[in-house]
């Protein structure tokens, strides 16, 4: 198939699929045009001609980047992100702008101004977030990758609720240059494949040190591998914090069916602790607010933001453009990360917050010190909720992150594969692997790929 | 409740940010949830000592010291709201003082 004929068809199943509202910016003429540019490229990359989806928090200079925000709407980038100008180097096609929770502040991306993404498999339920839109056209065969990001498990809970496979890189392993900021200790650009060949290949695209981006580390960029036959050799840890009592039954029926998969495959699998695990949403729920709250300060209506007149001072036109600019979940984060920065509850909230975050990066590094390769845990408490079931409690929608953010707590690699299947919805399990220990975590993911039946029903 | 109106009301101002009255029961119950959520931290028994955790490289590596061309696709009167005479144009900043 030509580049030009696979950005028809992508453009074909895009308008198919427009009912999941997945999507925020496409159109016929983007896509024949990015068939020109790939054509024109003068030898042919690792991703030729492969649609790749965009979050809307990754700004182009060709689409809007809206973050899912009224406050960017119609916003237009003067420069690419870099992880956009790797893909293109690469020959992929920029399919399109993904739909996703504003400011990539949620868990459902029910919380977009631009509507709900509805879960390709039962449009009453969510596809999870803040990712949802990318997850949702990989999961419904509109392209075979997009990327997201992450900065509280945003790729992995997706990607575990929609049945797609999902790899969030160690911290430093991929640029955040062009990536609108939300938690700079914690933001990852992060991958969504079909399969865990489809992710890794585009991870490798993308990762490498970027002068842009100082927090990128200094390592060469990944190399996609050939998963081995088995798991001989490999010691897996099971955090006994992760497999609590009151557990779903239908994913601990999925985890245990895995688990048996590893050991067929000759694993050696053992128990191990991560004691402060549990506090890992409220530690990340004052950190994250707490950057959100500095970060998101630049949508002011003077530096960035559709500006709403005031007949006041300029502080008048700052309120008035972020009251009206901003949805509900991002004033919410936002107040919240003001209230801990706020003198008289720094020292209880923020700075009790880092020392717990220490604390809970320790455990890791315990438990890969004591001879672990990676962790294996549910992705998620539960298979995709319905649409509205968490939207009154902020708190319940927090603790559906409860497996996935320590990764981004302790900076670590983890990723999220189909496991099984309950009552039709996808279940995910979850890798975790030591900084920069990516290759050995995709390998281990591969193997159990390739022989857990990810279609197969589970039974409690 | 350990949040009350007030604390939002102040925290908005805070944070350059618009409530209405309206709006403010509703989040103050919401934020007096989160915060009473994230107050479980004060039961951490082991944090005296813990330090501060660094993600990404310990040092952050320096940019060569040269000054070269912003690579933007379009110029900044493209993007900004407004743009006079090659002036950024805001409200004037005469009324900060009692606000």
């Amino acid at each position: 198939m030509s580049v030009r004929d696979a950005a028809t068809a992508v453009g074909g199943r895009l308008a198919a699929a427009g009912g999941l509202n997945a999507v925020l910016a496409w159109s016929d003429a983007a896509l024949a045009a990015e068939a020109a540019r790939v054509d024109a490229l003068p030898a042919r990359g690792a991703l030729h001609g492969v649609p790749v989806a965009l979050k809307d928090n990754i700004v182009t200079v060709e689409q809007p980047s809206t973050c899912g925000s009224r406050i960017l709407a119609g916003y237009v980038s003067p420069f690419d992100a870099t992880v956009v100008q790797r893909l293109r180097g690469a020959g992929a096609l920029i399919a399109c702008k993904t739909n996703l929770d504003e400011f990539a502040m949620g868990s459902s991306t029910e919380h977009s101004a631009y509507g709900r993404v509805l879960h390709p498999l039962d449009p009453e339920r969510v596809p999870g977030g803040s990712s949802g839109g990318s997850a949702a056209l990989v999961a419904a065969g509109v392209v075979p990758a997009a990327l997201g990001s992450e900065t509280g498990g945003s790729v992995r809970q997706p990607a575990s609720f929609c049945g797609i496979v999902g790899i969030k890189p160690s911290y430093g392993r991929v640029s955040r240059y062009g990536l609108v900021a939300f938690g700079s200790s914690l933001d990852c650009v992060s991958v969504f494949g079909r399969t865990v060949s489809d992710a890794e290949q585009v991870l490798a695209v993308i990762s490498g040190v970027d002068p842009l981006d100082p927090t990128t580390a200094n390592r060469p960029p990944l190399e996609p591998q050939s998963p081995p036959a088995s798991l001989t050799g490999t010691t897996v840890g099971i955090p006994r914090e992760y497999f609590p009592a009151d557990l779903h039954a239908g994913v601990r029926a999925a985890c245990d069916n895995a688990i048996a998969t590893m050991k067929e495959l000759g694993a050696n699998v053992v128990d191990v602790s991560l004691p402060h695990a549990g506090y890992a949403v409220p530690t990340y729920y004052i950190i994250a607010p707490a950057e959100a709250a500095a970060n998101l300060a630049r949508f002011d209506g003077a530096r960035y933001g559709a500006r709403q007149h005031s007949d006041g001072d300029v502080r008048a036109l700052y309120r008035a453009t972020r009251g009206k600019g901003f949805g509900a979940e991002v004033r919410r984060r936002i107040l919240v990360g003001t209230y801990v920065l706020s003198a008289g509850y720094h020292d209880a909230y923020y700075n009790r917050a880092q020392a717990a975050r220490a604390r809970i990066a320790e455990d890791f590094t315990r438990a890969f010190a004591s001879g672990v390769n990676f962790l294996f845990t549910p992705t998620t408490p539960t298979p995709a909720f319905k649409a509205g079931e968490k939207t009154d409690d902020p708190v319940a929608m927090y603790l559906a992150d409860i497996f996935v953010c320590s990764a981004n707590l302790a900076g670590l690699p983890a990723m999220s594969i189909p496991i099984g299947r309950f009552e039709g919805l996808p279940v995910g399990g979850q890798l975790m692997a030591p900084p920069f220990a990516e290759a050995g975590m995709i390998a281990a993911a591969g193997v159990l790929e390739r022989h857990l039946d990810a279609a197969r029903e589970v039974s409690p | 409740m350990s949040v009350s109106a007030r604390d939002v009301a102040q925290v908005a101002k805070l944070a350059e940010l618009a409530v209405d009255d309206a709006e403010l029961p509703a989040l103050t119950a919401q934020m007096d949830r989160i915060v009473s959520f994230v107050a479980q931290l004060a039961a951490m028994p082991d944090l005296a000592g813990a330090g501060t955790f660094l993600a990404g490289p310990e040092r952050s590596p320096l940019r060569a010291d040269v000054v070269n061309p912003v690579l933007l696709a379009r110029p900044p009167a493209a993007i900004a709201p407004e743009f006079v005479d090659g002036f950024f144009v805001v409200p004037r900043l005469g009324a900060l003082d009692g606000t």
